[in-house]
C-alpha cells in the first residue's frame, strides 16, 4: 500500500512539473538563445524559479532595454536586471577656443543663421540672438555638429 | 535618471533606422556622434530629441549626426542670387524635389533659398 502511494505521488509530481512548463535549465537556454538571436552580447543569464537574472555590462542604455525585453521569453515570470551600462569615454578635448568660435561662426553664416551671436568658453558654446522659427532647428544643428563640449542654447525663436 | 536613460529612445531609434553612433559623456553632457543612412533617418533622431527636450534647451546632449554619403561623390552647388530649386535642378537634369530632399537639413522652405547656401546635389 505504502509503495503504491509513493509511486502515485512520484507520478503526480512528475506530471505537475511537466504541466508547469519548462525547467529553469531549459528556460535559461531559451533566454540565452533569444539574446544571441537578438544580437545582445555581454549578458549572462541565470534562471531560478522562472525568474531570469541578467548580469553583465552593456554598451549603452538602449542595449540594456533591449536585453531586458529580449529576456522575457515564454515561461519567464519576471526579469531581474542587474545589467550595468558601460560609462562612455569623455569627449575628445575641445579644439582651441578661437578655432572653434571661427568654425561655428562660419557654419552659422553658411546656414544663413544671421542674428545668432556666439561665445566660446572652455569649448562650450553660448549662443544668443533671435532666428526665425523655421531656421531654428538648423541653427541648433550647426552648433551641435561643430564638436563643442557643451552648448548653452539661449537662441530665441522669432516669428 | 542618467542622461543616457533620458535620451534612450534616441539611441533605440538610431538602432532601428540604421544610424551608427558612438557615445561620449563628460561634464554632464552626453555626446552622440553618429552617421545616419539618410536625411530622413537623421531627421527622425532630431524629432525625437525635440520631443524629449523641446527646443533643445537643456544643454545635456550634443547630437552630432552626419548623413552617410552626403559628402562623398555628391556635387555641391552654391546658390546665386535669382536661383530657385527648379532652376538649379534643370542644370543637373534632376527635379527640384530631389534637391530639396537632399538638403532638408538646410532648407526648411523649398521656396526660400539664399545666395551663398551650399546645396548638396544628389547623384
Amino acid at each position: 500500500m505504502k509503495i503504491k502511494y509513493l509511486a502515485f505521488l512520484t507520478l503526480a509530481l512528475a506530471l505537475l512539473a511537466s504541466a508547469c512548463g519548462k525547467s529553469d535549465a531549459d528556460l535559461q537556454t531559451a533566454v540565452t538563445e533569444k539574446l544571441a538571436t537578438d544580437k545582445v552580447t555581454g549578458v549572462t543569464v541565470t534562471v531560478k524559479d522562472g525568474v531570469a537574472t541578467l548580469t553583465g555590462e552593456v554598451a549603452d542604455a538602449a542595449a540594456k532595454n533591449k536585453a531586458e525585453a529580449s529576456a522575457k521569453v515564454e515561461g519567464i515570470t519576471s526579469v531581474d536586471s542587474k545589467l550595468t551600462v558601460k560609462p562612455p569615454p569623455p569627449p575628445s578635448p575641445p579644439p582651441v577656443d578661437p578655432a572653434l568660435k571661427g568654425k561655428v561662426e562660419e557654419n552659422l553664416k553658411k546656414a544663413g543663421c544671421t542674428g545668432v551671436t556666439i561665445e566660446v568658453v572652455a569649448g562650450k558654446v553660448v549662443a544668443k540672438g533671435k532666428v526665425p522659427a523655421a531656421k531654428y532647428l538648423e541653427c541648433v544643428q550647426v552648433i551641435q555638429q561643430a564638436g563643442a563640449t557643451g552648448f548653452d542654447n539661449q537662441i530665441e525663436k522669432g516669428s | 535618471m542618467s542622461i543616457q536613460e533620458k535620451y534612450v529612445t534616441i539611441l533605440e531609434l538610431a538602432n532601428q533606422n540604421g544610424t551608427t553612433y558612438e557615445l561620449a559623456e563628460g561634464e554632464g553632457v552626453l555626446h552622440i556622434n553618429g552617421t545616419a543612412p539618410s536625411e530622413e533617418a537623421k531627421q527622425q533622431l532630431w524629432d525625437e530629441y525635440n520631443r524629449i527636450d523641446p527646443d533643445y534647451r537643456s544643454g545635456d546632449l550634443m547630437l552630432n549626426i552626419t548623413v552617410a554619403g552626403a559628402e562623398v561623390g555628391a556635387h555641391t552647388y552654391t546658390v546665386e542670387a535669382g536661383d530657385n530649386l527648379s532652376k538649379i535642378g534643370a542644370k543637373y537634369g534632376i527635379s527640384w524635389n530631389a534637391i530639396y530632399e537632399a538638403n532638408r537639413d538646410i532648407i526648411s522652405d523649398p521656396d526660400m533659398i539664399h545666395p551663398g547656401q551650399e546645396l548638396k546635389i544628389p547623384v
